[in-house]
């Protein structure tokens, strides 16, 4: 039974994600960049003391990224830092799942007044620019000193409301339909209805956005780092190019200029993995494009 | 028309709910948000810091004794006025930043977004036309990396590659600080010099975006039966692929026109923090990193405020180009 539930998981989802060209590569990217993250850290060293005799060295076997400001290796910092970049990218992507799925599920199924009033927040966090709201929020929080799930949950604030929208039309629909009624009639128990019926076929809609929010995560997660908004891990990529940027002023000084390349070319690589796997994700798995009902 | 009301009710409440929101979380900071100004104020006239406080607290309008209420119902009575606040940082109401600011970030939003509509739609029709071509792969591909890059990330390369190292765009101001404003040519050109990098920063993303969205368009539109028809009909390829493919590909793209020109206002902040632009989002990066919150509450009502209006007309729009839409 067991093994034959573990075989379905399989052909329903993993399967046609690995035969999709652009999930794919993009799993293959995401794959590197959490190898990267979870054992990185553990073969290569990561040295902080600055060497001012190696400042600004160029890429070279020995630093293969070459060295910062501080003659620092650029590579020991970026997997180093790409752990608490995807933690705090795939922690807010999770809780903006979280939020969306419980908002999008009460809107569906609670009427009247209240149900207006759910209605209007999530049109609210829809309509407000994500991105200047989150710097207000980050800048009353800036003081205090805020952990990865804090951080991430000031990303995920912004991030739920899609889902919700989502989440709470399919809900709508779904209510009255036959098999739902039939569960009613058969006593099944809002606890069954909601988890069992509904759930499955609001599953699509959660995964999809887990991955397209990563996108969104990152950049954000990754800006507020930019702007010094949040202190956070000193490897954070975010808190690297500030750094690279405005600290050290990497971009006016000619031998400076691999400093903040390597940085970009690696946030744009995961972000890029990120959106492969959400587009092969979406064309695998999107009821509308898969002609389900 | 009942449609049109309902619609403005609905979205009157939540721009209310919105900067509601905003105001309460600014002012429920520890502190007093007239410390800064009256710190300034003791400073230059050599007073004392409570009548300092005294006096920036009559400068900003506040009464240090009246309740949270009736400090918000004061907010939004002064809002419906017109009146945005004040701004300690800059010691003037928020109201003459926006005058001097406003124009900058329409005029830049505005170039941008008819810049990268009008590349989006061409390249996005031209892949799909061509689609499973090497020219498609490369204009999709290249969409997609584009997307993958961080506006604020675009920003710095941008300014970096063409004003610091190839000097040939300014790296800052809206103009040349020894010019006057004035309508010749010269000066007109020297605003659309300093543009450029702005406008770019923000237009390349949206490209991308409309590209992207295009090509699905147009291969959708392109699968429909009356194209099928059109063809049997024998009508010639470029009069099928102008007038049937691209208007019905275009439809869904112009409705949410008005919405990226809402979504730009707030994704131009950093833009212009950067290129030291000075519209509003320079104005709003510069209370941010000050803590201004009387400017930070004025100008995000602001953006709120327009990004809601987009949002109304691109219902409208949308209700009145596509026929199938009736507005109820």
């Amino acid at each position: 039974m067991k093994n034959k539930r573990f075989s379905n998981f399989f052909y329903d989802y993993i399967q046609p994600i690995l035969t999709n060209k652009k999930s794919l590569i993009g799993l293959i990217i995401f794959s590197f960049f959490i190898l990267m993250a979870t054992i990185g850290p553990l073969v290569v060293p990561l040295n902080m003391n600055s060497n001012f005799a190696e400042r600004y060295q160029k890429p070279s076997l020995k630093h293969p990224f070459g060295t910062d400001y501080f003659g620092v290796d650029i590579f020991q910092q970026i997997v180093h830092g790409s752990r608490s970049v995807i933690s705090l990218t795939l922690l807010a992507s999770l809780f903006a799942v979280i939020i969306g799925t419980i908002f999008g599920v009460a809107r569906g199924y609670i009427e009247g007044i209240a149900g207006k009033i759910l209605d209007a927040i999530i049109t609210v966090f829809l309509v407000i620019p994500s991105f200047p709201a989150l710097l207000i929020l980050a800048a009353i929080f800036t003081n205090a000193k805020l952990n990865a799930v804090e951080i991430a949950l000031l990303v995920a604030i912004w991030l739920w409301a899609p889902l919700a929208k989502q989440i709470s039309a399919q809900v709508l629909t779904v209510k009255s339909k036959e098999f739902i009624e039939a569960s009613r009639m058969l006593n099944m128990g809002l606890g069954y209805i909601l988890f069992s019926d509904i759930a499955k076929l609001l599953i699509p809609y959660i995964f999809i956005n887990f991955v397209t929010q990563i996108k969104s995560a990152m950049e954000f997660s990754i800006g507020l780092m930019f702007l010094g908004l949040a202190k956070f891990d000193p490897t954070h990529w975010g808190i690297m190019l500030n750094y690279a940027l405005y600290q050290a002023g990497a971009l006016y000084t000619p031998k400076g200029f691999h400093y903040p390349f390597f940085i970009i070319l690696n946030i744009v690589l995961l972000i890029y993995g990120g959106i492969l796997l959400a587009q092969g994700i979406e064309e695998v798995f999107n009821p509308k494009l898969r002609g389900h009902e | 028309m009942k449609y049109i009301v309902d619609r403005l009710v609905y979205l009157f409440v939540v721009l209310i709910i919105a900067i509601s929101g905003v105001f309460v979380l600014v002012n429920k900071m520890p502190g007093d948000p007239a410390y800064g100004l009256a710190v300034s104020i003791a400073q230059q006239r050599n007073m004392q810091m409570d009548q300092a406080l005294e006096i920036a607290h009559k400068i900003m309008g506040i009464d240090p004794h009246e309740s949270l209420i009736v400090r918000y119902f004061r907010f939004i009575s002064n809002l419906f006025k017109g009146n945005f606040g004040y701004s300690a940082f800059y010691q003037t109401s928020v109201n003459e930043i926006i005058a001097k600011s406003l124009p900058w970030t329409l005029f830049v939003i505005s170039l941008a977004t008819f810049v990268s509509f009008l590349v989006g739609i061409f390249m996005g029709s031209f892949a799909a036309q061509k689609r499973g071509t090497v020219i498609d792969l490369i204009i999709s591909t290249i969409s997609s990396i584009i997307q993958a890059v961080p506006p604020f990330v675009l920003a710095v390369l941008i300014l970096f590659i063409f004003a610091v190292r190839l000097r040939v765009l300014p790296i800052g101001g809206a103009y040349p600080v020894d010019v006057e404003p004035s309508f010749s040519l010269q000066f007109i050109l020297k605003v659309l010099h300093h543009a450029i990098g702005p406008m770019f920063a923000t237009a390349i993303p949206q490209m991308a975006a409309w590209t992207l969205a295009m090509r699905g368009n147009t291969s959708q539109v392109m699968e429909e039966d009356y194209i099928r028809f059109a063809q049997a009909r024998g009508l010639k390829d470029s009069v099928i692929a102008n007038k049937y493919i691209k208007n019905n590909a275009m439809l869904p793209l112009v409705a949410s026109l008005a919405i990226s020109i809402g979504y730009m206002l707030g994704g131009h902040t950093l833009v212009e923090s950067i290129f030291n632009y000075p519209g509003i989002g320079f104005y709003f990066g510069k209370a941010i990193a000050v803590r201004d919150f009387g400017l930070l509450t004025g100008l995000f009502s602001l953006i709120v405020i327009g990004v809601i209006i987009a949002t109304f007309i691109a219902e409208i729009i949308y209700a009145l180009i596509d026929p199938r839409v009736k507005l109820k």
